[in-house]
């Protein structure tokens, strides 16, 4: 009895334990069948719960509200717009179930250090949704207002360092699909099922990457605001994205610039094509404008985004040579993507950055290791499932598989050079080059197989092998990874998945694979057996 | 008791009660109960039947705007 009571106040105070062999917290009965809500949030501990509570849950909460005020010039335009727009009224509601999902498990600093980056993708998001709707001349009656001239759209994967010249006077680029596509797919993924559906009922053949058949879809449901005179678009990284932009002309029906993203960066010849191209479209958006190319604007903004770089690396210098690093494998990958394709648009990944160093530099100084029951340091390779992001958190929680890097957060792994013109301008076209998707997916086999120097960099001992069925580049690999993988003797599981669209490889057969390859291979025991098998087949 | 001293026990019980009341939502995951049966469900129904442009009725001018070569 005494021990049962002292046990109960342990629970209570610290939370109970991972293992199963302790006790177990047995986080897989906490959800409800199918809809992946919670019967009830976990216990974390009497200090995790009450951080949770207060500094995410309702600090998040209130902060959603506070964003709009601070970024919308009339918050009547937001309610507008979330009553207009599938992609926002469906997304925006169930932002902090996101966090949920991404931090469940999570104790201590990795709960604290991880939140700060969702916080910071939150605020991105806000800020984005409110320049979609200042603009929209839909919620506006018509009317063409100030905010609509300064704003220019761009495709999601031209990155917006290249819109820095303008700033200071006043416009703002608007990545068109950021939030309509890629954001809702991770927060909320049933939207974007509408968008695929409604690109294929125009004749479109399902097989494309459903990324693109999602982006044009948003055309065809006609669910793109009205938020900008001139657009400039590219070809994001294959053949798939140069139909949608075909389909966006025609439905945008406005001034178009396409900027592609070249495939083999690597020849310096295309490189030089490459800056041309650039230089171009700086001349477009000079006669969109009427405002000339500021190239003080470019250097301030550069070298804040070259400090936010140099945090970075800070950070992966502590991740790959210690076990202090606290930051779960989809708090970085989201972060460090977003914020590299969104660039320095506002303070908020400056803000975030300063805090998670701080949260980094109290483990390792007071030697905390955030994740303990870690069995194998991960690196993740590939495009992830955008609707299963959170797999990284399950894989901790269930099989103790830490996803210490990947992919997505070393595309961009360089910094601007500011000292001239020409430097910046040969750095900015490398910068754009190694899009998403582009410099290590289908960006050319020497590039693909960088993943070999950064399993040694980052001290991983497995990988988890994204395998976007869709994707006909990174199809056309998959035995030279299979030959290579056995070659070097690395132990690596594949995770097929069909990027936003969860309907073609569901969230449980994702773990399934896993649970196999754990099992069948490694003959490892689970630390969390609730987590195998559990139906989520309704979640957002 | 003086006046200032009820109106402080006063306070706190109120801003108690409302902390419960904050804990009940929050540990039982309320507010996603609320918004994945009733918000949501609502507002898919609001986007289905809203009215929407037939984009494929437009011509696609293609010519309509320069080249911007440069």
């Amino acid at each position: 009895m005494a021990k049962n009571i002292k046990k109960a106040l342990k629970d209570f105070w610290y939370g109970k334990p991972h293992t199963a062999e302790e006790g177990g917290r047995r986080l897989g009965e906490l959800y409800e069948d199918k809809t992946g809500l919670l019967k009830h949030r976990e216990w974390r501990g009497f200090k995790d719960t009450m951080y949770y509570m207060y500094n995410i849950w309702g600090y998040n909460y209130v902060h959603m509200v506070t964003d709009i005020l601070k970024y919308s010039k009339n918050p009547i335009d937001f309610f507008k717009g979330t009553w207009r727009y599938r992609w926002m009224g469906q997304t925006y509601l169930p932002v902090i179930h996101w966090f949920e999902r991404g931090l469940q498990g999570m104790r201590g600093e990795a709960l604290a250090a991880s939140a700060w980056h969702y916080r910071a993708m939150v605020s991105a998001s806000i800020h984005q949704i409110c320049n979609f709707f200042n603009a929209d001349t839909r919620l506006h009656g018509g009317k063409e207002t100030e905010a609509y001239k300064h704003s220019f759209y761009a495709n999601e994967t031209t990155c917006g360092t290249l819109f820095y010249p303008w700033k200071d006077a006043g416009y703002q680029y608007i990545p068109m699909e950021m939030i309509p596509y890629f954001v809702t797919c991770h927060v909320n993924s049933h939207t974007v099922l509408n968008y695929i559906d409604a690109v294929q009922s125009i004749g479109l053949p399902g097989d494309p990457c459903p990324m693109c058949q999602a982006e044009s879809g948003l055309f065809v449901l006609d669910d793109v605001p009205d938020s900008a005179p001139f657009i400039i678009t590219c070809n994001e990284a294959c053949d798939a994205s140069v139909s949608t932009h075909t389909l966006q002309d025609w439905f945008a029906d406005k001034p178009l610039f396409a900027l592609p993203l070249p495939m083999q960066f690597d020849d310096p010849l295309v490189k030089k094509y490459c800056m041309n191209e650039i230089e171009e479209c700086w001349k477009f958006i000079e006669e969109q404008t009427g405002v000339p190319f500021d190239w003080e604007c470019m250097k301030k903004y550069l070298e804040r985004q070259n400090k936010l770089q140099r945090d970075e690396w800070e950070k992966w210098e502590v991740a790959s040579k210690t076990d202090y690093y606290p930051i779960n494998g989809v708090a970085q990958a989201l972060f460090r993507i977003y914020s590299t394709q969104y660039g320095i648009q506002g303070t908020f990944w400056e803000e975030a950055s300063e805090k998670v160093k701080k949260i980094m530099y109290k483990c390792v100084e007071k030697k905390i290791n955030p994740f303990p029951q870690t069995r194998h340091r991960v690196i993740a390779w590939s495009c992830a499932p955008l609707y299963y992001s959170n797999w990284c958190t399950w894989a901790y929680n269930c099989w103790g598989l830490n996803v210490i890097i990947n992919m997505d957060s070393l595309m961009f792994d360089m910094e601007i050079r500011t000292d001239s013109y020409e430097h910046m301008l040969e750095d900015v076209a490398q910068y754009h080059m190694w899009a998403p998707m582009r410099r290590m997916a289908v960006g050319g086999m020497h590039h693909i197989f960088e993943l070999w120097e950064y399993m040694e960099k980052f001290n991983c001992d497995m990988v988890a092998m994204y395998d976007q069925l869709q994707c006909k580049g990174m199809q056309g690999v998959h035995g030279l990874f299979e030959d290579e993988f056995r070659k070097r003797n690395i132990k690596a599981f594949w995770m097929p998945h069909a990027l936003p669209d969860c309907r073609t490889v569901s969230r449980a057969e994702i773990r399934r694979q896993i649970n196999d390859y754990m099992t069948t291979v490694m003959h490892e025991e689970p630390l969390d057996p609730s987590l195998l098998d559990f139906d989520d087949s309704m979640t957002w | 008791m003086c006046k200032i001293g009820k109106f402080f026990l006063k306070l706190l019980g109120i801003l108690f009660a409302a902390n419960a009341a904050l804990f009940v939502v929050f540990f039982f995951d309320l507010d996603g109960k609320l918004l994945f049966n009733v918000v949501e469900p609502f507002l898919k129904k609001h986007y289905d039947n809203m009215e929407r442009k037939d984009v494929l009725q437009e011509a696609y001018d293609m010519d309509k705007f320069p080249k911007y070569k440069y």
